[in-house]
């Protein structure tokens, strides 16, 4: 990396680090956990809009800013850190991941400036993106009628779904699965969930108009694309969760006196800090050695999408576990912020596949016709 | 052509004149080749020096064409070149077979980082050179009977005399003592100042008479450390590294560079054992859910591990403590991997069977224990991570 670009990728995390300093409190996360909204208007028109941060991984030609993963990356460590809540995950990763990995210029046109200057929230409604097993929910279907299509079933759940103003589905057409952007209106049902901070809702179709996006029988494709994207870039999201904590557990172990000594100098508290901070480090350098690879189009990102699953899944959820226990009973209350980052850590590790199903996958792409599956994608793409 | 793909050409040119190329692809083929695992093999003492001898004529060849020390300063032998250029040689250098390099690793990834950063300039006018050629060896004179995890309880006395110092007292695991020319050695100056002020660095002499290394025998039943007396040894003030008392912080350098070097498995090539495991694996037929879930689990930590430790190295900040941080990551890697191993090799790890690609692995059920301790143990690692990197108090 140059250091031009690093300087760049520094400065880029900075502002962000400014902005949610300036703009982002507890009690903001306190009132989207009450109004179930996922996030502040306000704060996302100035996040998005004035400093251009949803515009980063879209062309320019579609109202982006041509940057890559990596600064997508950046944002998103920095928004984990702040256990920040906002449309970004399901519309700017999901959504724009999703129409990107279509190919369909139309539909990109159509949709991505909207999302890019955040006046667009999307998000992508499929089973597996909520962390079902193929197989699990049945799919949506998809039905041509006089060249106009509409779609039948539901989804269990979809992120930010009783937001979002463009909804897309992958759906079973009869001819393979294919994206579709729904252009009628489906019933949503907020769900009552764990992460207060990360709506989901239940999205039903019943004969919903939508638009093809991309090829028919391209579903499963830009699916597959999406995972690993969504996957990689939730990981740089944990990562810098899992930062925060324990900078919390270690705040609080050198001002917390019991036996008349800081916690924090007794040896079963230090090393299980040193523990955890093992595992944000590992975390942060996975997430960003996968967003590297992302941007360079590296043939192992399917292996390397679900090595960040499993591991900055866990480490997220193991940090913020035991800065709950550090802080002890206080920790266990509503009124200290502990149990927000554990609650969003836990969540999370349920997005996109379990750690356990990552590892299934990761077993199938590390055996010798999983490599070469690996190369077929590399030299196909 | 730019000056790294001109560096490039010179570095293949060079090793296909020197080196055998390796057949392509890395994945091990079952049944072929050494049935030992590189990083964690006992060799007998003729192989030891067999290999070592060498290593170290490898060496000559590589220093002489100009590739012996890339990152190093002109003036003292090196290339004057930058990381990258490292990287680009490494990479080039992993398809060809090459003298393993494992004696190495304390006079290059440890004794020289130290005289490179801390000496001054008559000792590494003298021996930085020599070193990287291999014309001379070193070893590491730290850990006493009574200064294991409390290194700066060294008791080997130097007395002042005119001209230098006199130097008395005994020190244990010292690996590559027995075919080192010149050892790092700390040793108390100041028996008044405080424990951690009265240390001092120096450099000396191992075929001095006053001098006697005896080999100890270690779990794997060879002797690759030993036992080292020194009976009033006479060090010049020219081979004191850096000023008397400031031995703990040049120590503590030390220490951390040899972290930094086992976070990455010794810098040996091949060091990382899964490959072998999961061609193991294959070979013997185990396709179990239970070993598909374990190999995967360690392709995630082989993965973290080389990708916290790039990121950890390239970090200029925390450079001083985030070794640590990386030798505990590798060490929960490898205790791992040792487990997996049992699952995936079975009885041929307790027992010689014959079979190929199994006995073997009892070596690294062995060895693996030592990455714990040596470099700093696992608690003193954590309490060095939590109060340098974490600030938080000591205890």
């Amino acid at each position: 990396m140059t250091d031009e670009r690093e300087q760049d990728l520094a400065n880029l995390r900075e502002m962000v680090r400014d902005f949610l300093g300036d703009r982002w409190s507890e009690q903001q996360i306190r009132d989207v956990m009450a109004d179930g909204t996922g996030g502040d208007a306000a704060v996302w028109g100035r996040f998005a809009g004035d400093l251009g941060l949803a515009s980063l991984p879209f062309p320019e030609e579609y109202g982006g800013a041509g940057a890559g993963w990596t600064e997508v990356g950046i944002v998103l460590e920095e928004a984990g850190r702040a256990l920040f809540c906002s449309p970004y995950f399901a519309s700017v990763v999901l959504g724009g991941a999703a129409l990107l990995a279509s190919g369909d210029e139309r539909a990109c046109a159509r949709y991505l400036p909207g999302i890019a200057d955040g006046s667009r929230r999307a998000t992508l409604a499929a089973p597996e993106v909520a962390g079902y097993r193929p197989g699990d929910q049945p799919r949506v279907t998809a039905t041509r009628m006089d060249g106009a299509w509409t779609l039948d079933g539901h989804v269990a759940q979809v992120v930010d779904g009783a937001t979002a103003e463009l909804v897309l589905v992958v759906a079973e057409t009869g001819a393979g699965t294919a994206l579709f952007a729904v252009t009628g209106e489906p019933a949503r049902t907020p769900l009552t969930t764990l992460d207060l901070t990360r709506p989901l809702a239940r999205l039903d179709f019943r004969d919903t108009p939508a638009e093809l996006v991309g090829a028919e029988g391209a579903g499963a494709e830009i699916l597959a694309r999406v995972l690993d994207v969504a996957a990689i870039a939730l990981a740089a999201e944990q990562a810098g969760g899992a930062a925060r904590v324990v900078e919390m557990a270690v705040e609080y172990a050198k001002v917390r006196r019991q036996f008349g000594a800081l916690i924090g100098s007794f040896q079963a508290v230090k090393h299980k800090c040193a523990e955890m901070l093992m595992l944000a480090e590992g975390a942060r350098a996975t997430a960003r050695t996968a967003l590297d690879a992302l941007d360079r189009d590296d043939p192992e990102v399917p292996l390397l999408a679900r090595i960040t699953g499993v591991y900055c899944s866990d480490a997220f959820v193991r940090c913020a576990t035991e800065n709950i226990h550090v802080h002890g009973g206080i920790g266990y209350t509503w009124e200290h912020p502990a149990h927000l980052w554990f609650k969003r850590a836990q969540g999370s590790r349920l997005l996109l596949g379990d750690p356990a199903s990552h590892l299934e996958r990761i077993a199938e792409l590390t055996e010798p016709s999983g490599l070469d599956e690996l190369t077929t994608e590399a030299a196909t793409a | 052509m730019s000056d790294l793909d001109d560096f490039r050409a010179r570095v293949r040119e060079f090793l296909d004149a020197h080196a055998e190329r390796r057949p392509h692809g890395t994945a091990p083929k079952w049944g072929e080749g050494e049935d030992r695992l590189s990083g964690f093999t006992t060799h007998t003492d003729e192989e030891e020096k067999a290999e070592t001898a060498a290593a170290r004529a490898w060496r000559r060849e590589l220093f002489d064409a100009g590739f012996g020390w890339l990152t190093g300063p002109v003036e003292y032998g090196g290339a004057g070149l930058g990381p990258e250029y490292q990287e680009a040689y490494d990479e080039l250098a992993a398809d060809y077979r090459i003298p393993g390099q494992r004696c190495f690793v304390v006079g290059l990834g440890i004794v020289g980082p130290t005289i490179a950063g801390h000496a001054d300039h008559a000792i590494k006018e003298r021996y930085l050179a020599p070193l990287h050629r291999a014309d001379l060896m070193a070893c590491q004179l730290f850990s006493e009977p009574e200064a294991g995890s409390d290194l700066a309880g060294v008791r080997t006395r130097a007395v002042r005399e005119e001209g230098g110092w006199r130097v008395t007292g005994q020190k244990v695991w010292t690996s590559g003592a027995h075919y080192s020319d010149i050892g790092e050695l700390l040793v108390r100056t100041d028996p008044e100042a405080p424990k951690h002020r009265g240390l001092t660095i120096m450099i000396v002499d191992m075929h001095d008479p006053a001098i006697e290394v005896r080999p100890l025998r270690q779990i794997t039943g060879n002797a690759d450390f030993n036992e080292v007396f020194i009976d009033g040894l006479f060090v010049p003030d020219s081979h004191v590294v850096g000023e008397p008392g400031t031995g703990w912080r040049v120590a503590t350098s030390t220490l951390s560079t040899e972290r930094r070097t086992m976070s990455r498995g010794g810098n040996t090539r091949d060091y990382d054992p899964l490959p072998r495991l999961q061609a193991a694996a294959r070979a013997l037929g185990r396709t179990d859910a239970a070993t598909r879930l374990q190999l995967a689990e360690l392709t995630v930590l082989s993965r973290v591990v080389a990708a916290t430790t790039r990121a950890l190295a390239a970090d200029e900040e925390r450079a001083a403590y985030a070794p640590a941080l990386g030798k505990l990551l590798m060490t929960d890697y490898l205790l791992r991997l040792r487990s997996v191993a049992d699952h995936v090799i079975g009885p041929g790890i307790v027992a010689d069977t014959g079979e190929w690609g199994t006995w073997a692995w009892h070596e690294l059920t062995v060895r693996v224990m030592s990455q714990r301790i040596a470099g700093g143990t696992d608690e003193i690692l954590k309490n060095i991570v939590s109060e340098r990197m974490l600030g938080l108090p000591r205890g």
